[in-house]
């Protein structure tokens, strides 16, 4: 019992931590959001010098109130939940900001990450059955795969795909005819546009879990059980999924709970690229217009979520795995 | 239906409040009293007002309203709404980005007077022209009118709410506008990720009428078959200069010799086609536009159109004539300290980027060095403001009327600034001057009609900044659009141009989308 609440009190005093960050990084960031507001709205023509007034008061920057007195407000409102009203989509709430692109990004980036990772580990598994075959340049291909800068293979995607062969959207979540919800029509349009993003997260992170797969899967053949297995005249089919397979997949499966917490934040890059409307291009907007709010917002859902993945396989690590939670018994 | 890009990136939120920064559709819906033209010199339109007077020393507006508008739930529209507009903006600061300062009382159900404390004739643009007239039975009810979305809009405009969705919004015809029922039944305003993808869905045949830089603009019109191209000359282009030292500015900028040599140095022609593709023009020292406000240009400056071609004699005589020596790299040094500059511009923004580029070649010539910096935007924003450079690249902006009064209060006027460090209002360059100051409150008393009052004002302006030239004129910059003349008929030319032909522009673009044609095809 003393071992899950030492746990517990750890990640609370993480989330502080992390919470605490999330008020004073933003502040440190030059200009202020009138500031910026002004200077864009006088890109397109005039603003009155009364302006500024008003919107220092309408946006609520002029608090004049000292910086201890603002967080400990902040911290009040976090824990209710309130986080106040984002200045770059003025006057929306930042929740409903948040709550409208959260759903696409954990969608696209949810999906990639599990069709990324069911399809890295089998092919892992297969490529450590076969090692010394042709398929071992598998590991090389989608290594260098990995090694592309993010942004770049998207507008590689983007050119050939789009530009050129015109099979896909070039930009957006969903073909803007069309009202979202829950008709077949609609789903059909956002998976359609969805398949170039999550293609781009697939290629690049595949590489990453075939390796560590097919490694875990090399050094799990060489175990006395499996030798056993054999020796009993077992189907290949079997040895390979039912006892090589199986206890090879088990770090990447940790690892794949981990990566889970970090699907919220998304991916800035590809959402940018192909103006896909989540939560990352949400985050870029918030820090181009120094919407301190929207940022507080968001930071405060990916650490949540972060940390929550954490908790969740330490938990459960200590459950599959006793040996973790030894110290707790000496 | 018509589908216009602004130039909006990111989600469109539902927001139909016209007093909050970002509202997305404030023209087509809500409606002014009196439509200013800020692309020429036209007479005020009306709308919800039909005409308005001063008295003599400009401190009583009287307006008659329009009879017989209804807002869009069938009550009729009165004095009182006017009224309650004017008062929600006068007791709620936050919402009075106007400045509106007066007492406003209704006469009767079409008539509604004004009161100022001070002359107040050139507050009358912005109060009859950019303050959006709201419905007092819906309003009086909203608890907190500086946050309030507004999801299901009450207004008299020709567009009414239709639907919003995070990457487009669109509006529809309003059939029971005063005016009529607009041809255009629908107007669709998309959210695209940038210029790029304008270009692109231009290309497609997705978009009618697009605002905002495109490849190739002297053949756009080849390119994009049956989309025409129109180039507004609005933007004056200018170096801001920290030019205060007595507010705290620093650098070789604050002398007025090394403005004035910099501003001879320039070679604009060249800066035009290097950075601009030809797509700018001419700019006037006095800061007026030379199309626009070619009426106010004062006869007694130097040059009533700033040189396209560089002087460099010149520039050294003013420089030699302020003490200044040429060194052995060839760079001008006075007391021991060279005439170096860093110019700011914002990473990104290509087209400037060139510009300084060129700049600094050009100055070098001439013996001054100038090294360009690019900051995001939100650091140059911010160093703009509390005058943290010694130049930066920048465009002026036009106020709510024809009238180059505005630029002049605005950038020039000592009340707009502030010391630096803190954030200045829009004077940025710290510029100061008492006979600058004095006639521009002079001004403020003079009714605009009165043209042959008010040009001594503007000669003394105009002839003292182009002696201290806290602004250095570079060009007058185009704002480029670009939209679809086969689908629809009646868009501004250059020879109507009836209203400011920017797709972002409101109450202008509603003034444009209320004239245009389907053609059928």
């Amino acid at each position: 019992m003393l071992y899950y609440l030492r746990k517990i009190a750890f990640y609370l005093v993480a989330l502080w931590t992390a919470v605490t960050l999330n008020f004073l990084i933003p502040r440190m960031m030059p200009g202020d959001p009138v500031t910026i507001l002004l200077a864009k709205a006088q890109q397109r023509g005039g603003v009155d010098p009364a302006a500024r007034r008003a919107y220092e008061l309408m946006l609520g920057t002029d608090t004049g109130e000292p910086l201890f007195t603002q967080y400990l407000l902040y911290l009040r409102n976090m824990a209710r939940g309130d986080f106040g009203i984002s200045v770059s989509s003025f006057p929306a709430p930042v929740s409903e900001v948040i709550a409208a692109s959260l759903p696409w990004t954990v969608v696209l980036v949810g999906l990639a990450t599990v069709l990324s990772v069911l399809t890295g580990i089998t092919l892992g598994a297969l490529v450590g059955w076969r090692r010394g075959t042709w398929l071992d340049s598998l590991v090389p291909a989608t290594t260098v795969l990995s090694a592309v800068p993010y942004f770049w293979l998207a507008l590689v995607l983007v050119a050939v795909f789009s530009s050129a062969l015109g099979w896909f959207p070039l930009l957006g979540g969903y073909d803007v005819n069309l009202t979202p919800g829950w008709s077949g029509e609609f789903l059909a349009s956002a998976v359609y546009y969805g398949i170039l993003p999550a293609a781009t997260i697939v290629i690049s992170s595949i590489g990453g879990w075939l390796l560590g797969m097919r490694n875990m899967m090399v050094s799990t053949m060489a175990e006395d059980y499996v030798r056993t297995a054999v020796a009993k005249g077992l189907r290949n089919r079997r040895i390979m999924v039912w006892y090589a397979a199986r206890n090879a997949a088990l770090p990447s499966i940790a690892g794949f709970a981990i990566s889970l917490g970090f699907v919220v934040a998304g991916s800035v890059v590809t959402e940018q690229v192909f103006s896909y409307p989540g939560i990352g291009s949400k985050l870029l907007q918030a820090v181009e217009n120094n919407d301190y709010a929207l940022m507080q917002g968001i930071f405060l859902v990916i650490t949540v979520a972060v940390l929550g993945a954490n908790l969740v396989v330490d938990l459960l690590y200590s459950i599959v795995d006793p040996r973790t939670r030894a110290g707790a018994a000496t | 239906m018509l589908v216009i890009y602004t130039g909006a990136t990111g989600d469109m939120q539902v927001n139909f409040n016209p007093f909050t920064p970002g509202s997305p559709s404030t023209g087509p819906i809500y409606e002014p009293l009196f439509f200013y033209n800020t692309a020429r010199a036209d007479p005020p339109q009306p709308r919800l007002g039909q005409k308005f007077s001063w008295n003599a020393d400009g401190t009583q507006l009287s307006i008659t309203l329009r009879q017989g508008v209804k807002w869009s739930d069938g009550q009729p529209f009165t004095s009182r709404d006017v009224v309650f507009t004017l008062d929600l903006l006068a007791k709620n600061k936050a919402l009075n980005t106007t400045g509106y300062r007066g007492k406003a009382t209704a006469v009767d159900d079409t008539h509604v007077s004004v009161k100022f404390d001070e002359p107040s004739f050139v507050d009358g643009p912005q109060l009859l022209g950019r303050i959006y007239i709201v419905p007092e039975h819906v309003w009086k009810s909203v608890a907190d009118p500086t946050t309030a979305q507004m999801r299901n809009p009450v207004a008299t405009g020709p567009y009414l709410e239709d639907d919003v969705k995070p990457q487009a919004y669109t509006v529809k015809a309003n059939p029971s506008h005063w005016g009529g029922e607009p041809a255009i039944k629908r107007v669709r305003v998309l959210s695209l990720s940038g210029n790029q993808a304008g270009a692109a869905a231009i290309r497609a045949g997705q978009i009618d009428w697009q605002t905002g830089p495109v490849p190739n603009v002297k053949n756009a019109e080849q390119a994009y078959p049956g989309y025409k191209v129109i180039i507004t000359p609005v933007n004056q282009m200018v170096l801001d200069t920290c030019s205060n030292p007595d507010l705290g500015c620093k650098g070789p900028q604050t002398d007025p010799a090394v403005r004035q040599a910099i501003y001879y140095a320039v070679n604009r022609t060249q800066l035009n086609a290097l950075a601009f593709e030809n797509t700018s023009s001419e700019i006037s020292p006095s800061l007026a536009l030379l199309e626009r406000d070619q009426a106010f240009i004062s006869g007694r400056l130097q040059n009533k159109v700033a040189p396209m071609q560089p002087d460099e004699a010149r520039a050294q005589q003013i420089l030699e004539g302020a003490g200044y020596a040429k060194g052995a790299d060839g760079i001008y040094a006075k007391d021991g300290k060279p005439l170096q500059l860093t110019l700011k511009t914002v990473s990104g923004w290509t087209d400037y980027i060139t510009a300084v580029n060129a700049l600094s070649q050009q100055l070098k010539k001439a013996g001054i060095k100038v090294t360009a910096q690019q900051l995001s935007f939100n650091e140059w924003s911010d160093a703009r403001g509390r005058g943290d450079y010694e130049l930066i690249i920048d465009s002026l902006s036009q106020g709510p009327a024809a009238d180059p009064f505005y630029v002049y209060s605005y950038f020039y006027g000592s009340d707009t600034t502030e010391k630096v460090g803190k954030q200045a209002g829009t004077n940025v360059s710290r510029f100061t001057d008492p006979q600058v100051d004095a006639a521009i409150a002079a001004l403020k008393k003079i009714d605009p009609k009165d043209t042959a009052a008010r040009q001594p004002q503007f000669d003394t302006i105009q002839t003292r900044i182009e002696q201290a030239m806290p602004y250095i004129p570079l060009l007058t910059q185009g704002t480029i659009s670009v939209y679809n003349a086969t689908k629809f008929t009646g868009w501004p030319t250059k020879e109507d141009l009836y209203a400011f032909p920017a797709a972002w522009q409101s109450p202008d673009n509603s003034e444009i989308f209320r004239r245009l044609k389907p053609t059928g095809k």
